[in-house]
């Protein structure tokens, strides 16, 4: 495939969704990605996403496999020091690294951005973390909903007159679009890199994201401490009603009546019959309807080359979306492939670093 | 950082602010665009005569000046060209072949020309080009509905909500400019840019993965599960707290809490707390009424728990995190005077974008 980003090898430390769909992202794009973890740390979601206690259960994670389509995956052990220096010498090879490590973990492990800008001075880095690289609150614990509350999403969202609410475990929304502003900060300092031959040092911090999608709204309190903020519900002159068939649709639309004028008719003749009249309307879609209804779907889910469901584009270039080149990576899979072609190790190299534990295919670990 | 040492300095966007186009698709295009000017792209606005109605939408200013405006426009130029005549299409068409990229949103009259023009096209539509639906009514909360986050939040027995703030625009906003980026990062490397398109409806859907993947797991979709959820908001003595753990943070969680009624082996595992989630709630909410959302936070994150407080937007002016970072930016407009705005959420080589006052419609430059 040729892509605007071919050419371009990632490192990839990248975990859960902000992490490791930032990788992706770039993947999409043409870029050679390749994920390192390791038998003593997985990715979380090959542990979070565990159908069975079965051998191999670590490579069949819907969640994991959902994320890290059209990736190499390398396990190298980050603690032990022949691991480090392994990475280290496949970071000379690369141009980018994307990691959403605890802030601290690659510098104590010799694999920071100052260690690898030594050796690499056009390394683009992004460093992706819940508060940043820097304040007080950098070593802060965070998931993903934790941020809905401390970005002020979560004060926006709710039941009129009640309690806010968060966007919960399964859409954990803050991380969802950390990757989708990061993939092209990225690709601007990889340009820049190109050009200048320097890279760059990007902090990113995830709860600074959810806050920016809010930005009006601290402008206004910024200039008015008195601004106050519009009460939680769906909005003013907008809302969601139930239909005859007990599933639910959101009108942008308010006269008197209208609630029972739904309650009237099943779902989808209410929405006809609104969008007829010119008023935005929609169905309050589930998972299910948004697997069976094929062109709304356009091309955000995508099948691997096992059948398995996978996670798409969120845009098209040229009309189109991704083919699947390769399923996610079963835990150390090209582990051996990658370092013959990059690092031109040979058979009694592999071997050793296989005995001394410090390439694997197995998990040591098993819940996260 | 000087407007010369920005990384897109060299690259001449257009956005086209077509007459009748919906305001959740603006917000978008608008947002894409301002990335890129606050990253040193000469970004030029190409309003109707009367301006973009964005200018007149709130929340206000004590001005009167549109917050929303003000935010989604920084450091941009801004043009009034009539486009329902020939001369404004013209002067558009001589624009469009001496810049990089062009912005504009599907339903706007210039559509095609746009698509035909040297800029390579970065084209903001509401549903994927299957539906074939480009006069289809839409707004931010049909968006929400339709891509699923709406059945996602909530009480399973009452109403949908939406996701505070215009979260439909931004998450596409954001996927354009990362679209953007890769079409510069083509041009840049000497390649054919993509033409890139990005729809609300896809980029919804995309972020609302875990519906899909849920679903096609197990052929049951996740929905909103509210206060049968394992992460909810808890009420404490100024405010609200959302509770949030993941299974290995649960022992803290238990001793952080201290009742010993939490070591029961009903609640020893991950089903077992969901089984018992309102006992379970039971306990733990008299834990919060009389502790502050800042003891709370400390003291959980001393343990290793990322419970996470309730902000509010005006609230957000004064973390500490976000003052140590500087991620709202001091901000002189011309008219509207001092201003406190949120920053481009990344710091590159520790140094932040400060953006430029957004442009004033009196001032903005009138065609030849």
């Amino acid at each position: 495939m040729n892509g605007p980003l071919t050419g371009v090898r990632v490192l990839d430390f990248g975990l859960l969704t902000a992490g490791a769909n930032t990788s992706a992202m770039l993947a999409d794009l043409g870029a050679d990605v390749i994920k390192i973890e390791s038998g003593a740390y997985l990715d979380p979601f090959r542990v979070v996403g565990k159908m069975d206690d079965d051998e191999g259960w670590w490579n069949r994670s819907p969640q994991f496999r959902f994320t890290n389509r059209n990736k190499r995956g390398l396990a190298l052990n980050l603690k032990d020091p022949e691991g480090q220096r392994v990475i280290r010498e496949l970071a000379k090879h690369c141009d980018v690294v994307v990691e959403n490590f605890r802030r601290g973990v690659l510098e104590r492990a010799g694999l920071g951005y100052q260690a690898l800008k030594e050796i690499n001075p056009r390394i683009v880095f992004a460093a992706i973390s819940s508060q940043g690289d820097t304040g007080p609150e950098r070593m802060n614990v965070s998931f993903g909903s934790t941020l809905d509350a401390t970005s002020g999403i979560a004060s926006l969202t709710g039941y009129k007159g009640e309690e806010p609410r968060i966007s919960g475990m399964d859409v954990n929304y803050p991380d969802q679009i950390v990757s989708l502003f990061a993939t092209g900060i990225v690709i601007t300092a990889v340009m820049e890199a190109r050009r200048s031959g320097k890279g760059a040092f990007l902090d990113f911090s995830q709860r600074e994201v959810a806050s920016f999608t809010l930005g009006e709204e601290i402008l206004a309190a910024s200039a008015d401490p008195s601004h106050s903020l519009a009460p939680r519900d769906n909005g003013t002159q907008q809302d969601a009603y139930c239909c005859r068939d007990g599933r639910w649709i959101a009108v942008a639309h308010d006269e008197p009546g209208l609630a029972s004028w739904c309650a009237d008719r099943n779902r989808d003749d209410a929405v006809a019959a609104l969008l007829a009249r010119g008023i935005a309307a929609a169905p309050c879609n589930d998972g299910n309807d948004l697997l069976n209804d094929r062109s709304l779907a356009g091309v955000t889910l995508v099948r691997d080359e096992h059948g398995g469901l996978v996670k798409g584009l969120p845009y098209r270039l040229d009309g189109k979306g991704i083919t699947i080149e390769r399923a996610a990576p079963d835990l150390g899979q090209h582990t051996d492939e990658v370092l013959r072609e990059l690092l031109g190790y040979g058979d009694a190299e592999l071997t050793k670093l296989k005995k001394s534990g410090v390439t694997s295919t197995t998990p040591t670990v098993g819940d996260v | 950082m000087t407007t010369e040492s920005l990384p897109l300095r060299r690259f001449t966007i257009v956005e086209v602010n077509d007459a009748g186009v919906p305001l959740c698709l603006r917000l978008a295009t608008s947002l894409a665009a301002k990335i890129a000017a606050d990253l040193g792209a000469d970004v030029l606005k190409i309003e109707p005569p009367g301006g973009d109605p964005v200018r007149q939408a709130p929340p206000l200013l004590p001005s009167g000046a549109s917050a929303l405006f003000q935010f989604l426009n920084t450091s941009k130029r801004s043009l009034v060209l009539d486009l329902g005549t020939e001369s404004g299409r013209a002067n558009l068409m001589q624009l469009l072949d001496r810049s990089h990229a062009c912005l504009f949103e599907e339903p706007a009259s210039i559509a095609s020309l746009a698509r035909a023009a040297k800029a390579t096209p970065i084209e903001i539509a509401a549903f994927p080009a299957e539906m074939d639906a480009a006069a289809r009514p839409v707004s931010e909360l049909a968006i929400q509905a339709l891509g699923g986050l709406m059945h996602m939040i909530g009480e399973p027995e009452r109403k949908p909500l939406k996701l505070g703030g215009h979260q439909a625009s931004c998450a596409a906003g954001l996927t354009a400019f990362t679209g953007l980026a890769a079409a510069l990062a083509a041009r840049d490397a000497g390649q054919r840019a993509p033409h890139v398109r990005v729809s609300l409806a896809e980029v919804m859907q995309w972020v609302n993965w875990k519906a899909a993947s849920g679903a096609a797991a197990t052929g049951v979709s996740p929905g909103r599960e509210g206060k049968a959820s394992e992460f909810q908001v808890m009420p404490c003595r100024d405010g609200h707290v959302a509770v949030v753990y993941t299974v290995t943070q649960w022992p803290a969680t238990r001793t952080l809490i201290g009742d010993p009624r939490l070591n029961d082996e009903k609640f020893a595992t991950r089903a077992g707390r969901r089984k018992n989630i309102a006992e379970l709630y039971a306990i733990i909410a008299p834990w919060f009424t009389d502790k502050t959302r800042a003891e709370i936070q400390k003291t959980a994150q001393s343990k290793g728990v990322p419970f996470g407080p309730i902000f509010t937007p005006a609230e957000l002016l004064e973390t500490e995190q976000y003052v140590a970072r500087g991620f709202l930016a001091k901000m002189t407009h011309p008219e509207i005077g001092k201003l406190l705005i949120p920053q481009l959420p990344v710091q590159w080589n520790g140094r932040s974008f400060a953006p430029r006052p957004a442009p004033s419609l009196e001032r903005a430059e009138l065609a030849a």
